[in-house]
């Protein structure tokens, strides 16, 4: 059957001169509750079935711009009633709750318990004043839809409606792809899941069509009437009602069975929808498969027996890693969440995470955790904890739909963790352990497997819900563990056809050269249906095991990926090295230099040193040679600032094993250079730059800092007889403090020459300040010097 | 107000490259690639921005107090305009730190990087916000012009006091130095003029475009 919503309000209130400037339109349900019925009454008489309260703004949060926070519960409540008296007993109220306008942790600044709070606030009132649904709407983030969808399931038993606004780009602003909205709000026990707002009907039919495809929720849309434009003055819909109209069967054709409209659009088009729909056949849907998906912010990940392997990255575990274990403990987590990047650098698809440290609030830990990973990768998470407190603290905090990790036969399991799973909408993990322990044979895994799903569906989770573990012991304690386990999988798949999952190593537990043990396992398990191995990613064997398994099974089809990776490429690789060898030691070494190569310099200056080349001769002739080619490259725009600066690390290399070998050479730089970014200026990454490059070809440089005063600077060059001072200041207002170095060094009697340089700076400021020499860059600042110091 | 940390999966290589002041050369990838990943290990993406309406005659921000603009530049920029968004980012002091202890490690290269690195990921946090912003107010009929800060063309950074005010930038943890410097030096302020689309507007250019910079000598000139 196919539902019609209404329209706009606040066009309607605006037009009727109803809303004057600082007034909050919610307000009207209290003070002109006959108003607000009058609109609903012309929706109805244009032939919607369902009508919206005037509610839009009327969460706590939102109320407190009007200071009217305390009185929510009183607008809601003369909301609905002001909808009920046009209403009657046959048309349908639904309850609307607007974006609280801020962002929810850790993307904004409001709390997860306080949206949470707010929207229950509103939905219990709305629930009192008697609304047929409640309706979370306009939404641009799925946090924020799942704290108002909680609070809904939390205080009524009514249907709920979830419609997020997406931008052009088909995502919301906070990322949100609609397949990741429908199988997220699916999960959670939305009731009707739909868009509205932002783009008109037009733009919506493919994200209508996608949510359709991933859930088989009814599917709600309400577009606006079109892009927003300025007529007169004032802001319009340019859509008017037939062509709103005339896209109601294109959207009922993509899946939608609930429409109205958002912004711009009026009675008028509500009855235009009504008009093209009035012989439209009635919609038939077919079930869809359910296939596990599981899903981060923004991102949904399939498993399924017929895709590709879904590598569970395992690091994210403190088992037996200390250092690991003491970031937790300490809340710095920049293990975790470096081991979240380099997994998912390293392919892993899903991310395993398990804050099992002692003496900690371990609930605390994995909120911190889920809440830092999710702003870092977009792989679903997988919360790993036996204790119940943990795990909803995690499946709280996450916007997505997570994996349990994991649901046995136990009992205090399947009392406390199967409620925890469909409150938060995630799937589970199941482990064929049972309260008398460890099942043996394939028969008895699948009995305990057969306990855990009917127990967990009679709960109401559903196919696409779960991923089975084989359970894997080791084959040092029982020789045919590894049948044991491929006969489950086996098992698994012709009972239930549902995903599969296990940790590989243990099979390998005791025995010698694990590594081929275990991926030989690993490939024998991909062939008898592992899914979704729980495994290091970084492991290069397993990952080669995975491969070609993949090409061997058909799930690459004809090896193409295997054939493109390069690991299986015999292609030689370039050997750069070779070209070094025709060269001589001195000709190596400044080649090395120019192409930035600082590893290749112990061994080359143990070539040179080999040979007898005198110090001051490979200075001169591979250092400082190379420096000045590229030198000249830079200035003619032919090598770049970070090329330079790999090349001074080349010198930097080069000079310490020199220093190394000869001390005495020591000291005998070519001159002294104080350097120095001018007071009042913290910028001095060019400043260092320059440094750089003056220490590394032979200066003796003295660096000052930043934020150094004129007295410093003149003090410090006439203490160590300075030939050149080196002046940075990067912006016009601190420029000036250029000036006054100089002036005092005059008038101190010193004759170091000043090079001054700076973004802000230019040739005609630094000559007005009195400076000797003006270096546009770091490369000119050293050949400045260069030339003085041979001057 | 509105406070946004945006997430971080990447961080725009290219971007990267082009403040490094590499255009297209060849450089190598893995330096590049190491820089952004430390990147968002250690930057605390965040920003804040408000709404204010503005007065084209007068040029002035209808703040309490209001924030009168100085600077023609920035002035014809915001011609057509009656509300501006004032925004502030920052991806905090931590990487601030890394750039220079990197560099006293004679890591020259990969500090240089991993500043540019931090510019990229400041810049898109506030293009995160701005989408952000464009979902709100397009709603109104309204469209946005790119983003202005003090020192662009002649907008003096005198008035970067007036931009911390407006933006609520302290709510960040971002403030001025004595000499006009922010604090996290990897932050930004910037302007948003917003306009009704019908309304025909002197400066047309909705993307900031290098080649209408004066600054010919910029290492990130595209």
């Amino acid at each position: 059957m196919i539902h019609i919503f209404d329209g706009a309000m606040g066009t309607i209130l605006q037009q009727k001169g109803l809303l004057a400037p600082g007034y909050c339109p919610e307000l009207l349900n209290v003070d002109k509750p006959e108003e607000i019925t009058a609109v609903h009454q012309q929706y109805i008489d244009a032939g919607s079935t369902i009508i919206e309260t005037n509610t839009f703004g009327a969460s706590p949060l939102k109320l407190a711009h009007y200071n009217l926070s305390e009185r929510a519960r009183e607008i809601n409540i003369a909301a609905v009633k002001a909808a009920r008296a046009a209403a009657g007993d046959k048309i349908k109220i639904a309850g609307s709750m607007g974006p609280t306008g801020k962002f929810i942790k850790p993307l904004g600044d409001l709390d997860f318990e306080d949206a949470y709070e707010n929207y229950k606030v509103q939905a219990a009132a709305l629930a009192e004043g008697g609304a047929d649904y409640i309706l979370i709407e306009t939404s641009i983030d799925l946090q924020e839809m799942r704290a108002a969808l909680l609070a809904a399931k939390e205080v009524t038993k009514l249907p709920v409606i979830c419609q997020l606004s997406y931008s052009e780009d088909g995502r919301t602003v906070t990322g949100t792809d609609p397949q990741t909205a429908a199988i997220t709000l699916d999960a959670m026990g939305a009731d009707i899941i739909g868009i509205n707002c932002s783009l008109g009907p037009e733009q919506l039919v493919p994200i209508v069509k996608i949510l359709s495809e991933n859930t088989e929720k009814p599917i709600s849309v309400q577009p606006n009437a079109g892009l927003p434009q300025l007529v007169n003055g004032k802001t319009t819909f340019p859509m008017g009602p037939e062509d709103f109209g005339n896209w109601a069967p294109k959207l009922v054709q993509s899946g939608a069975t609930y429409i109205g409209g958002c912004c711009g659009t009026s009675p008028a088009h509500i009855a235009a929808i009504k008009d093209a729909l009035k012989d439209f056949p009635e919609p038939t849907f077919k079930p869809l498969r359910r296939r596990l998906m599981l899903s981060s912010r923004s991102k949904t990940v399939v498993v399924d027996k017929e895709l590709p392997t879904v590598l569970i990255g395992e690091r994210i575990n403190p088992t037996g890693r200390k250092k690991l274990a003491a970031e937790i403990k300490d809340g710095s987590f920049l293990s975790v969440k470096k081991e979240a990047m380099d997994q998912v650098k390293a392919g892993a698809k899903l991310l395993d995470v398990n804050m099992g440290v002692g003496g900690i609030d371990q609930a605390k830990a994995m909120k911190k955790a889920i809440t830092e990973i999710s702003q870092l990768t977009d792989a679903p998470l997988v919360i790993d904890t036996s204790d119940p407190d943990v795990l909803e603290a995690g499946l709280r905090a996450y916007p997505g739909r997570a994996l349990i990790n994991s649901v046995s036969a136990e009992k205090e399991r399947l009392r406390t963790f199967i409620p925890l799973a469909i409150k938060y909408g995630a799937a589970i993990l199941c482990l064929p352990l049972t309260d008398d322990g460890i099942p043996k044979t394939a028969e008895e895994r699948l009995k305990v497997m057969d306990i855990i799903i009917s127990e967990a569906k009679k709960a109401g989770l559903k196919d696409g819900d779960f991923l089975l573990d084989g359970l894997v012991m080791t084959v040092a304690a029982d020789q045919y563990a590894c049948a044991h386990v491929l006969n489950t999988l086996r098992l698994y798949r012709e009972k239930y056809g549902y995903p599969a999952t296990m940790g590989l190593s243990n099979i390998s537990f005791g025995l010698p050269n694990r590594p081929l043990i275990n991926s030989t396992f690993f490939a024998m398990c991909l062939a008898a249906g592992l899914d979704a191995p729980i495994m290091n990613p970084y492991d290069e064997q397993m990952q080669n095991a995975l491969m070609a398994s993949m090409a061997l099974l058909g799930k690459d089809p004809n090896g193409k990926d295997f054939s493109t990776n390069e690991k299986n490429l015999s292609v030689p690789k370039k050997a750069a090295v070779a070209k070094q060898e025709d060269l001589t030691p001195l000709e190596a070494i400044k080649q090395a230099v120019i192409e930035g190569n600082a590893d290749a310099m112990p061994e080359l200056l143990e070539k040179a040193f080999a040979d007898n080349i005198d110090p001051n001769e490979l200075t001169e002739k591979a250092l400082t040679a190379a420096m000045n080619e590229i030198g000249v490259d830079f200035g003619a725009g032919r090598v770049f600032l970070p090329q330079v600066l790999l090349s001074a690390e080349a010198m930097r290399s080069a000079f310490n094993i020199i220093k190394e070998k000869y001390p005495a050479k020591e000291g005998e730089g070519k001159g002294t250079v104080v350097l120095a970014t001018v007071k009042g200026d913290v910028h001095d990454l060019g400043k260092n730059i320059v440094g750089a490059l003056l220490e590394n070809s032979g200066f003796n440089l003295i660096d000052l800092g930043k934020d150094v005063p004129a007295e410093e600077i003149v003090a410090t060059a006439i203490k160590n007889d300075a030939d050149i001072v080196g002046l940075c200041a990067l912006m016009t207002t601190t420029m000036t403090e250029i000036d006054e170095v100089i002036r005092q060094l005059k008038e101190s009697g010193n004759t170091s020459k000043v090079i001054v340089g700076g973004a802000a700076l230019t040739q005609d400021y630094a000559d007005e300040a009195g400076a000797d020499y003006y270096a546009q860059d770091a490369v000119i600042a050293l050949n400045i010097a260069n030339d003085i110091i041979s001057k | 107000m509105a406070i946004f940390n945006s997430p971080f999966f990447e961080i725009d290589k290219s971007e990267t490259k082009r403040y490094a002041g590499l255009r297209q050369s060849e450089f190598d990838e893995k330096i590049i690639e190491e820089a952004c990943e430390l990147a968002r290990l250690i930057i605390h993406p965040t920003g804040n921005w408000e709404i204010y309406n503005y007065d084209d005659k007068t040029q002035t921000i209808l703040s309490t107090p209001p924030f009168h603009i100085q600077g023609e530049s920035i002035k014809k920029h915001l011609k057509g305009c009656d509300k501006v968004v004032m925004l502030s980012a920052t991806v905090g002091q931590e990487i601030e730190d890394k750039i220079t202890s990197l560099f006293k490690e004679g890591k020259y290269a990969l500090s240089l990087i991993l500043d540019a690195a931090a510019t990229s990921a400041v810049e898109q946090n506030a293009d995160l916000m701005e989408k952000a912003i464009f979902e709100k107010v397009s709603r109104q009929g309204y469209k946005m012009k790119w983003r202005f800060s003090p020192g662009y063309g002649d907008w003096p950074i005198e008035q970067q006091p007036e931009m911390i005010r407006t933006s609520k930038a302290d709510i960040i943890g971002v403030h001025l130095t004595e000499s006009m410097m922010l604090e996290p030096r990897k932050s930004i302020t910037a302007i948003i003029g917003l306009y009704l689309m019908e309304e025909k507007c002197t400066n047309v250019e909705q993307k900031h475009n290098c080649a209408a910079c004066d600054k010919t000598d910029c290492l990130a000139r595209k």
